[in-house]
C-alpha cells in the first residue's frame, strides 16, 4: 500500500499476451529498474485497473498512468494531463480508466494527487502474441525518455506536456 | 401470439450471460431462461497434458476464483498420487481459499449488488454503480475496497500474484510462510474486522426495506449442498459434502470427492453451454439444488468462530428451517466474510504455520482422482483420469453456477411474473431480473480479458421477428 511519502506513483496496465497491450507492463518493469532505490517512487503494474487502486492513488502526491492506446497512430507516444471524473462510461468491475480512478480516489478518500498524467503508446496490434509490433518496438526508446521526463516533472509538481 | 424478451448481456455479473423471458398469448410471463453464452472447453483441451500441470491450467478458468480451481485441481491430482499433504500446507491452502472468498464476496456485495441496495432497485441506472456508492456512502465504498484489498493482498503475499498464483501444486504448496508475511497479514486484521462490521450493521438495517424483493427472489423450498466439517461447522477447503432437503433434513452425508458422481448427475439443456447438476436419486429437474453462501449457512450447525457464530445465530432467526429466499445470499455472504477474517487470524496462530515441510511428492499411483472445494459461489468438483504416464485422458468439472442454474431460472421467472407488466419491461423490472441472478453471484467462466464495453440490450420480439419493444442500457 502506498503512503503520503510517495512522490510519484507509476500505474501501468496491459496484457502481456496481447502484443502491444503489453507495453504498459514493459514500461513499468523499465521504470522499476530505472528508479530502483528511490523509495519515493512506486511502480504498480496490473493486468487491468480496478477500483482498489483508488486508495493507492489517494495516498500519492502524483500519478503517472501508463497504457496503450487503440485510438492513436501505432508507435505514437503521448503524455496528457488527466482530470478526475465520475463518468461511468469506462466503468466496470474489472477495468476502469484513469479519470475514473482519480474520481474514486476523490469520492472515497477525499484526496487527490497534485498532478496526474497519462502516458500512452499507440498500438499497432492487439492480437494474441508476446511481441510488440514494429512501430511500438521502434517507439520504446522515446516512450522511456518520455516516462523519465514525466516523472521528473511530476515530482516537482509540474504537469508534463507533449 | 407468444413473445420473447431478451436481456443480453446481463450486467454486473462475473462473465457474460443472457436472459430470455417468454410471454404467452395473453402477454403474461410464461417461462424464463438464463443462458451462459460462452464456450470454454477446458475439459477437452486439457486432455493429453501431464496431470501435474492441471492446477495452473484450471486456474485460468477464472480471474475471480482461481484459487478454488487451484485447490480442487491439486486435490484431484493428490488423489491420483495417493498422497496426504502436510498439515501446514493444508492450513496455508485453507487461508488462501478464505482470502479469495473474502475478496470475491467483497466484489459481489460492494461493487455489484450494493448499488441496488443503497440506491434502490428503481434508482437511476447511470448512478447505480460503485461511483454512486462512493458518492452516497463513501465509508461503505471504502469498506468494500478495503476488504477486496485485504483478500487480494493475502493472495499476493502467499502466491506472489493476485490472480492465478502458482503457489498451490499437487502435494501441497511451493513455499512455506515467512514470519514477516504472517505478521503483515495479522496487521491487516483489525481494519478488516472494522470494514465487515460496518457492512453487516448497514445491511441488517436496510434489508427490511426489500421485503417485496425477498418475497420473489428465488424464494422457494429447495435442496442445498455444501462442505461441512465433522463437527458440523462450515468448511471451504476440506471436510465432505452434505446434501439437505427442503425441511433441512440430511439426505446424504459424507460425500467425498470420489463419491460425488454417485450422488450428483449433470443434465444438458439446448439453450445454455452450462450443464445442470441434479441429485441422481431424485432425477432431473426434481433433484436440482442450490450451492453457495445461502446453502452453506443452511447446512452447517455452527460457524466455528465466535464473531461469525453470533451473526449466524441472527441469520438462523430468519426462518424456522432453511432460509429460502436467494435475497439472503447477501446476508450469508457478509457472515462468511466475517468468518473468513476470523479463521485466517486463527490459522496464523497455529504453532506449525511457519513449518518448512509443505509439500509431499509422489508419482502416479492411481489412474483416477477427484478433488473438491468451496468456491465463493459454491461447490466445485474436479475429476480426472490419467494413463500410466500421468497424461490426462478425461476431465470433468462441476462448477457452482451449473449447480445453481435451475434455481436462477426459477428466480428469474418469479421476479418476471411479479414485475413484467403490459408486455413492457420497465427499468426497475429489468434491474430486478438481473438482481435476482446477482444474488447467486454466478461466475460465468469469468476471465480477465474483456475488451471494450458491452451494451445491455433488452428486446421484446414477436414470433414473426418484429421488435415491439427495446431498451438499451
Amino acid at each position: 500500500m502506498t503512503s503520503l511519502h510517495i512522490r510519484c506513483l507509476i500505474l501501468a496496465c496491459g496484457n502481456t499476451l496481447r502484443s502491444d497491450d503489453g507495453i504498459g507492463p514493459w514500461l513499468a518493469d523499465w521504470a522499476k529498474d530505472r528508479f530502483q532505490g528511490d523509495r519515493t517512487i512506486e511502480v504498480i503494474r496490473r493486468h487491468q485497473w480496478t477500483p482498489e487502486l483508488a486508495e493507492d492513488i489517494a495516498h500519492a502526491a502524483s500519478v503517472l498512468f501508463i497504457d496503450c492506446s487503440a485510438a492513436s497512430p501505432p508507435g505514437s507516444v503521448s503524455v496528457i494531463a488527466v482530470e478526475a471524473s465520475s463518468s461511468t462510461n469506462a466503468l466496470a468491475t474489472h477495468h476502469i480508466g484513469a479519470p475514473e480512478l482519480l474520481g474514486l480516489a476523490r469520492d472515497l478518500y477525499h484526496s487527490l494527487p497534485r498532478a496526474a498524467v497519462l502516458l500512452t503508446v499507440g498500438a499497432g496490434s492487439l492480437e494474441l502474441g508476446e511481441r510488440f509490433s514494429q512501430p511500438v518496438l521502434d517507439a520504446t526508446p522515446l516512450a522511456c525518455a518520455k516516462l523519465e521526463e514525466a516523472v521528473s516533472q511530476l515530482i516537482v509538481h509540474r504537469a508534463p506536456r507533449d | 401470439m407468444s413473445q420473447t424478451i431478451t436481456i443480453d448481456p446481463v450486467t454486473r455479473l462475473e462473465g457474460h450471460g443472457k436472459i430470455t423471458i417468454y410471454l404467452d398469448a395473453q402477454g403474461e410471463v410464461e417461462n424464463a431462461q438464463f443462458h451462459v453464452t460462452q464456450v470454454r472447453g477446458f475439459e477437452r483441451f486439457s486432455q493429453g497434458r501431464p496431470y501435474y500441470e492441471m492446477p495452473s491450467l484450471m486456474a485460468r478458468i477464472c480471474g475471480i476464483c482461481p484459487v478454488s480451481h487451484l485447490i480442487a485441481s491439486a486435490k484431484a491430482c493428490e488423489a491420483i498420487m495417493s498422497v496426504r499433504i502436510p498439515h501446514t500446507a493444508a492450513q496455508l491452502r485453507r487461508m488462501l481459499n478464505l482470502a479469495q472468498m473474502v475478496q470475491s464476496h467483497a466484489l459481489s456485495f460492494f461493487y455489484l449488488s450494493s448499488p441496488d441496495l443503497l440506491l434502490g432497485m428503481e434508482s437511476n441506472p447511470v448512478a447505480r454503480n460503485i461511483f454512486g456508492v462512493a458518492e452516497a456512502r463513501p465509508d461503505l465504498g471504502r469498506a468494500g475496497v478495503g476488504l477486496r484489498r485485504f483478500g487480494q493482498h493475502i493472495i499476493e503475499l502467499l502466491g506472489d500474484k493476485r490472480i492465478h498464483p502458482g503457489w498451490v501444486v499437487p502435494g501441497g504448496v511451493t513455499e512455506p510462510l515467512s514470519s514477516a508475511k504472517r505478521d503483515e497479514i495479522l496487521a491487516m486484521i483489525p481494519e478488516a474486522y472494522a470494514n465487515i462490521a460496518l457492512a453487516l450493521d448497514w445491511y441488517k438495517k436496510i434489508a427490511e426495506n426489500f421485503k417485496a424483493e425477498i418475497d420473489v427472489f428465488a424464494n422457494f423450498p429447495s435442496l442445498y449442498l455444501g462442505l461441512i466439517n465433522e463437527d458440523e461447522s462450515i468448511e471451504f477447503t476440506d471436510g465432505a459434502l452434505r446434501l439437505i432437503g427442503e425441511q433441512g433434513q440430511t439426505l446424504e452425508d459424507g460425500i467425498t470427492a470420489s463419491r460425488f458422481t454417485e450422488v450428483i448427475g449433470e443434465a444438458v439443456e439446448p439453450y445454455s453451454y452450462t450443464k445442470f447438476a441434479y441429485v441422481k436419486s431424485l432425477g432431473y429437474p426434481q433433484g436440482s439444488y442450490r450451492v453457495g453462501p445461502l446453502a452453506r449457512l443452511n447446512i452447517v450447525k455452527s460457524m466455528g468462530t465466535p464473531k461469525a457464530e453470533r451473526e449466524f445465530t441472527l441469520f438462523k432467526q430468519l426462518a424456522a428451517g432453511p432460509v429460502e429466499s436467494s435475497f439472503h445470499y447477501h446476508h450469508a455472504r457478509l457472515i462468511e466474510v466475517l468468518y473468513g477474517i476470523e479463521k485466517i487470524e486463527q490459522i496464523l496462530t497455529d504453532t506449525l504455520i511457519l513449518d518448512k515441510h509443505v509439500r509431499a511428492s509422489a508419482g502416479v499411483n492411481r489412474l483416477e482422482g477427484a478433488g473438491q472445494a468451496e468456491a465463493p459461489r459454491g461447490t466445485l468438483n474436479h475429476h480426472y483420469k490419467v494413463d500410466e504416464n500421468g497424461l490426462i485422458t478425461w476431465a470433468n468439472l462441476v462448477i457452482a453456477t451449473g449447480q445453481n442454474n435451475n434455481a436462477m431460472n426459477r428466480g428469474v421467472l418469479q421476479v418476471a411474473k411479479k414485475y413484467v407488466k403490459d408486455r413492457k419491461f420497465s427499468e426497475g423490472a429489468m434491474n430486478r431480473v438481473e438482481a435476482v441472478v446477482r444474488t447467486f453471484d454466478p461466475c460465468l467462466s469469468c476471465s480477465t480479458h474483456a475488451y471494450g464495453q458491452m451494451p445491455l440490450v433488452l428486446t421484446l420480439v414477436s414470433p414473426e421477428g418484429e421488435i415491439v419493444d427495446q431498451l438499451v442500457r
